[in-house]
């Protein structure tokens, strides 16, 4: 046993040529992952000529924050930042309570007509109505060019609801028994012991969420139609490929449409993902957790 | 013997409305989910009768005449439904068939690591793109591969190759579409082989460890074989989605001059439905889509469980 456990740690600590190219490799494809990101920075603080002349690739050069001056000198952008904002924050906060309810709910055992709403929920994900019934409906209850287009249609995920049932189902049973017996109601059990048992999976579904709201501009791009509504990525779109969508024969490489330089264009690129990257560290332990709790199957 | 059973049958339905009496707050909670499901997802799955009908938005739904399958016949017939098909297929295959290895070599490899912080370090990396949008992804995207001032052409130029028109022609446009796919997603998608390689039995590998087995032998009789069902199952679900593409990376990247490579299904239902405002035709392709996927996944999931594996319906 004890010459096992040492040869064990012996195969541990050992390092061969396999681990040595493995962790090589490793870290080239994390650095392949990272240089679009650097190339982006670099393009951002870039001088003018610099940028023109094509000699930026890892590193800024003449170091200058014109770029940014000018983008958050620009009203329009804090606009559709406060836009963005306003939508993810309510949209998130709906769909967290929409999904962890739905959740909760229907981890109830004994609850008559559970199934029947599981499935009721289930089926839409194979089965959907597509891009213009949907884009039908918005219009028909009257969503249209209102901030609500963008997150009562797709208020609830339901695979962010499977995800969050499973994670439900596996709580400790007891503690709910006792606090059934003591008298506490559903609504009681739900905030006093199944939310703050829930939130390493309430952390991981609120990134999920927010991430899908603060990214989405196809939402925006069919339901917005007044220029004051644009969500960032919206916006950013219409900044990075003006005139190449809608216009036939635009040109492929934007020479000569150009209006922007590269480098205001890379330096709004920063502006509207830099949020994402300050609350990714602090949820990213969680997710791990979540995706596998959603792998388990319900 | 009849009586008893209704009186049975009686008590139960006694028992059950007492249970529903008494989880009278769980329903009222549901209220709001099931208004939701029943307005934005029902709803527009009964709004695929106008894929049946001849749709005029004046007289509505309910009052446009029906067409049966004369819109379908129409779409069949056109030229450019076909050719969004096939790229929609190529694109997917084309995907599947780099990024489905990719991802499971990445997920082999990081497991390998031990050193925990290099591990948690580059794991945190990998996901990272995952989360960034695709606005974002092609604009960078576009700065990178750009014929004229790209930053990879403008290395390749410096090693004194010619540039390549990576956004310009239509098989380089693949390969630039492919990339950014790869880029983004295949690091997010080692998580779930990484959680089934964590539930591999260790005393499998120490036993094949003393009984003189390889690393690459331990590799390809223990890991593999332990996370297969993982691997088949993701191969099922990313099979019964050929049909579907995402709309946000042909849109964003693509552009006139590869239109013939980069016109999708999806890219196609917008430019009709949403631009065209033609809607029966737009819903019938969708729903043509649907009904495409629905078959492949119950015929994947059947070949699945043909060959011994666990399906997933």
């Amino acid at each position: 046993m004890a010459k096992q456990k040492e040869e064990k740690l012996h195969k541990i600590r050992k390092v061969t040529p396999g681990s040595v190219i493995n962790y090589t490799l490793i870290t080239l494809i994390a650095l392949i992952c990272l240089y679009p990101f650097l190339n982006v920075v670099a393009y951002s603080f870039s001088g003018y000529n610099a940028v023109l002349s094509n000699k930026v690739t890892f590193f800024p050069i003449d170091f200058t924050v014109s770029a940014y001056k000018e983008i958050l000198g620009k009203a329009s952008i804090w606009l559709s930042m406060r836009t963005t904002i306003i939508v993810t924050l309510v949209g998130t906060a709906l769909s967290l309570t929409l999904t962890t309810v739905a959740a909760y709910v229907l981890s109830r055992p004994n609850l008559p007509g559970k199934r029947i709403m599981s499935t009721f929920m289930l089926f839409t994900m194979y089965v959907t109505g597509g891009m213009i019934p949907t884009f039908l409906v918005v219009k028909g209850v009257g969503l249209y060019d209102s901030l609500a287009s963008l997150f009562l249609p797709v208020a609830v995920s339901v695979y962010n609801f499977i995800v969050m049932r499973t994670f439900i189902m596996g709580l400790p049973f007891d503690l709910e028994e006792a606090a059934k017996i003591d008298g506490a109601s559903e609504m009681q059990i739900l905030i006093k012991i199944i939310i703050p048992l829930s939130l390493p999976i309430i952390a991981t579904i609120g990134l999920f969420y927010a991430v899908n709201y603060w990214n989405d501009y196809f939402n925006a791009l069919i339901y917005i139609i007044t220029p004051e509504k644009f969500t960032l990525q919206l916006r950013l779109r219409n900044l990075l490929f003006a005139g190449e969508l809608n216009s036939a024969g635009a040109n492929a490489e934007g020479i000569g449409t150009q209006v922007m330089t590269q480098s205001l264009k890379m330096a709004t690129v920063v502006v509207s993902t830099v949020p994402i990257l300050l609350v990714y560290p602090w949820l990213q332990k969680y997710f791990v957790k979540g995706v596998m709790a959603g792998s388990v199957k319900g | 013997m009849k009586q008893t059973d209704d009186k049975n049958k009686a008590a139960l339905r006694r028992t059950t409305w007492k249970q529903i009496r008494k989880c009278k707050w769980l329903y009222i909670m549901m209220i709001p989910v099931l208004a939701y499901f029943v307005v934005f997802r029902y709803a527009p799955i009964g709004g695929i009768v106008i894929a049946f009908k001849n749709y005029n938005v004046f007289k509505g739904i309910w009052a446009s005449p029906w067409c049966g399958f004369a819109t379908f016949q129409k779409i069949f017939a056109n030229k450019n439904f076909w050719n969004a098909v096939r790229n929609t297929l190529t694109l997917n295959l084309l995907n599947l068939a780099v990024s489905f290895p990719i991802t499971i070599i990445i997920s082999l490899m990081l497991n390998e690591v031990l050193h925990l912080r290099f591990k948690k370090v580059t794991q945190s990396i990998l996901y990272l793109p995952h989360f960034i949008s695709w606005v974002v992804v092609a604009g960078i995207a576009t700065n990178l591969f750009t014929q004229q001032g790209g930053t990879i052409n403008n290395i390749l130029n410096a090693m004194g190759h010619d540039s390549v028109p990576f956004l310009s022609d239509n098989g380089w446009w693949i390969f630039t579409y492919i990339i950014c796919n790869v880029w983004k997603e295949v690091g997010w998608g080692t998580i779930i082989y990484l959680a089934a390689l964590t539930g591999v039995d260790e005393t499998l590998y120490e036993a094949a460890y003393l009984d003189g087995a390889t690393k690459f032998q331990r590799l390809i009789y223990i890991t593999l074989p332990s996370i297969k069902p993982v691997i088949v199952t993701m191969l099922i679900l990313s099979i019964s989605s050929m049909m579907s593409i995402g709309l946000d990376a042909p849109l964003l990247l693509g552009n006139s001059k590869v239109q013939d490579v980069s016109n999708v299904i999806s890219t196609y239902t917008y430019q009709l439905g949403i631009q065209q405002a033609q809607y029966s035709e737009s819903t019938a392709i969708g729903l043509f889509q649907s009904a495409i996927n629905i078959i492949i996944l119950l015929a994947a999931d059947r070949i699945a469980k043909a060959m011994g594996e666990h399906g997933i319906i």
